[in-house]
């Protein structure tokens, strides 16, 4: 990656904690957290179930405050900013895919991919572009956009969840477990997908507890018990596209 | 962008079809009752107002109790007051007259034709002419005389025969006969719900006197020059007369119905509101329910940029949706209900042989259907906001881990 990229990051994370409170019951979900994401990444965070990878994807993603530290979003701190700032940016520099897709069943793929774009007031006609778009982008044609998420295969679905993630053209790409619910198959199509837009300048930070996904991107962050523990070049030789 | 809401908030209702619904059902009962039963009420109300009002407002009628007596004294008494333009005694008995083989009861009125046509602006003559106060055997007869269902029983220039009670010595001795020409007919009149002029003759005064029997005047009709001058001249009169006279003033009859009248109207209002309350309730627990259901979709409305505000319009985008559905259904189905009601009448007894049954059509104004629709927005607004309020300040990360 080019050194002028690595200087300023886009996402910076420092000493972040993160507790939740449930009554006289406290759980530190992170810990001391230092953590850059430059333009153009493509990174993993991995971790095993409850280990606060989704609680510091939310951080990540504007979703959540920490209780002590601070989260600068492209140089902005992002505690001083209100919660109309902060959804602004989500909608414009963030783009989201969950593990369960949270496709909105009632609507078409076409309604559903142009969700992001409704708040900025784009014109129909605009968004019906940008929308078959991002559709095209990620692998699909024109023939899913009248069709309901419940008539696609679960690998579409997601990739109509991405497609959902990058119509507004976000700077950063957050998925959180983006294979979690689908077959190998299905699974390499969505990594290849997220690869493609990488390689399109998208900067990408999937959360994964599957080493054949991390080993896909570039750079692994290992997170246990709230706190990195270990961050690594990834194995391609072991990542889910190269294996058969 | 707010088509867009609008468009977003329609598919959300038309998921939950079923619930939707019921809770427009729910809300449009409000509308219906306050469209059907105010604009029956006020068409009937407006109709009894207008015909007392028709009575004239600046005429008082001052009736004698039974241990007193109106003379001549007592006329040029009411006739010093400088409000007082006119005043002339009258004489009121009942009567049969034979039509056919049928009987019916009518009403006598002895009185100063130009007064009567002053005090009652609205009466007029449809056939014939007015005949002179001289002439003592000639008659005014209401239209509900001279016609029954459009069946003519009497014209021009006819002799009614008309059965009256026989006085003697200032008492009811037995009964007698009496005919009066037809000198004119007069046009409907339609009651005015104190007299009837439609079931009444009407003769001169000293045809009352000599034809009848009548020596004791029935009352004394009395017209001020002013409306506004009605009431200190009435209370002028019951001061001196005490309660050895009963003072009638029309206006203050109008007065006295449209004040009952809007007390209906409050009724029923206050009975409307009881629906609107209830529907305030269902469209509460609706929406509660679907932002429940739909938490995690709010989750994710949030993480791709919506903001606060934005979740709460198109959440009570989908409340006032539901009442402006609502209020539609219920504003047509309160109108087609208010000319059902309307078309079975409602009949005023007292008055005249039969009473008098009234026909309307329901006083259906813009400004009621205005009312009506925006009570029932604010009924969406009411019941959503809460709702809506819950679901904006739902934060994201909570949203979208809802199971």
């Amino acid at each position: 990656m080019p050194e002028t990229k690595q200087k300023k990051p886009i996402i910076q994370l420092v000493d972040v904690y993160k507790e939740y409170r449930a009554g006289t019951i406290s759980t530190l979900a992170l810990k001391r957290v230092n953590f850059q994401i430059h333009r153009e990444q493509v990174i993993a965070i991995m971790g095993p179930s409850g280990s606060g990878k989704t609680t510091l994807l939310n951080m990540i993603g504007l979703l959540d405050r920490p209780t002590k530290g601070k989260i600068f979003f492209d140089g902005l701190d992002v505690l001083r900013l209100d919660d109309k700032t902060l959804a602004n940016l989500r909608n414009t520099k963030l783009g989201f895919v969950f593990q369960t897709f949270n496709l909105v069943n009632r609507l078409s793929v076409f309604e559903n991919v142009e969700l992001p774009l409704i708040p900025r007031g784009i014109p129909r006609g605009v968004r019906a572009k940008m929308v078959l778009d991002a559709i095209i982008k990620v692998g699909g044609d024109e023939s899913w956009l009248s069709k309901k998420p419940n008539q696609l295969s679960g690998g579409q679905q997601q990739r109509v969840a991405i497609a959902r993630a990058i119509v507004g053209k976000p700077v950063v790409l957050l998925a959180d477990e983006p294979t979690g619910n689908l077959d190998r198959a299905s699974a390499k199509v969505v990594v290849k997908t997220f690869l493609n837009l990488n390689k399109a300048g998208h900067t990408v930070v999937v959360v994964t507890h599957d080493p054949e996904v991390a080993n896909c991107m570039d750079k692994i962050y290992v997170i246990r018990d709230g706190e990195i523990i270990d961050e690594y070049s990834s194995n391609k030789a072991e990542s889910l596209i190269n294996k058969v | 962008m707010l088509a867009d809401f609008l468009r977003l908030s329609l598919k959300a209702l038309s998921e939950r079809r079923a619930r939707a619904v019921l809770t427009i059902v729910g809300i449009a009962i409000g509308p219906l009752i306050l469209v059907m039963m105010s604009s029956v009420v006020g068409s009937y109300s407006e109709y009894i107002v207008e015909r007392i009002t028709s009575l004239g407002q600046n005429a008082i009628a001052i009736f004698p109790t039974e241990n007193y007596r109106l003379d001549a004294e007592d006329l040029n008494y009411i006739r010093t007051f400088d409000a007082v333009k006119r005043a002339e005694p009258f004489y009121n008995t009942q009567g049969i007259v034979k039509r056919g083989t049928e009987e019916t009861k009518v009403s006598i009125f002895a009185v100063d034709y130009n007064l009567l046509f002053e005090a009652i602006g609205s009466l007029e003559i449809g056939e014939g002419a007015i005949p002179p106060e001289t002439d003592t055997l000639s008659s005014i007869i209401g239209r509900k005389i001279a016609f029954k269902d459009d069946t003519r029983h009497f014209s021009l220039h006819d002799v009614l025969t008309v059965t009256v009670p026989k006085i003697e010595g200032g008492k009811i001795t037995g009964k007698k006969t009496v005919n009066v020409v037809v000198s004119a007919i007069l046009e409907e009149y339609g009651g005015a719900l104190i007299v009837d002029p439609d079931s009444t003759i009407f003769m001169s005064l000293e045809a009352g006197r000599r034809l009848l029997g009548l020596d004791k005047w029935s009352g004394v009709l009395v017209l001020a020059d002013n409306p506004a001058n009605v009431k200190p001249t009435v209370s002028a009169l019951r001061q001196y007369y005490e309660e050895k006279v009963q003072i009638i003033a029309f206006s203050s009859i109008a007065e006295a119905i449209s004040s009952v009248t809007s007390a209906i109207t409050f009724i029923n209002f206050s009975t409307s509101l009881s629906a609107f309350a209830v529907a305030v309730a269902g469209v509460a627990a609706t929406m509660i329910t679907s932002v429940m259901e739909r938490t995690r979709e709010i989750g994710v409305m949030k993480a791709i940029g919506y903001t606060n505000f934005q979740i709460l319009l198109m959440i009570l985008l989908e409340s006032i949706m539901m009442s402006l559905v609502g209020a539609t259904a219920g504003i047509s189905t309160g109108v087609v209900g208010a000319y059902i009601l309307s078309s079975r009448g409602f009949r005023i007894g007292g008055i005249g042989e039969s009473g008098i049954t009234l026909q309307l059509n329901p006083l259906i104004t813009p400004t009621l259907i205005i009312q009506t629709l925006a009570l029932t927005i604010l009924i969406g607004l009411a019941g959503g906001v809460l709702p809506a309020y819950r679901a904006s300040k739902i934060p994201p990360v909570v949203a979208l881990r809802y199971e």
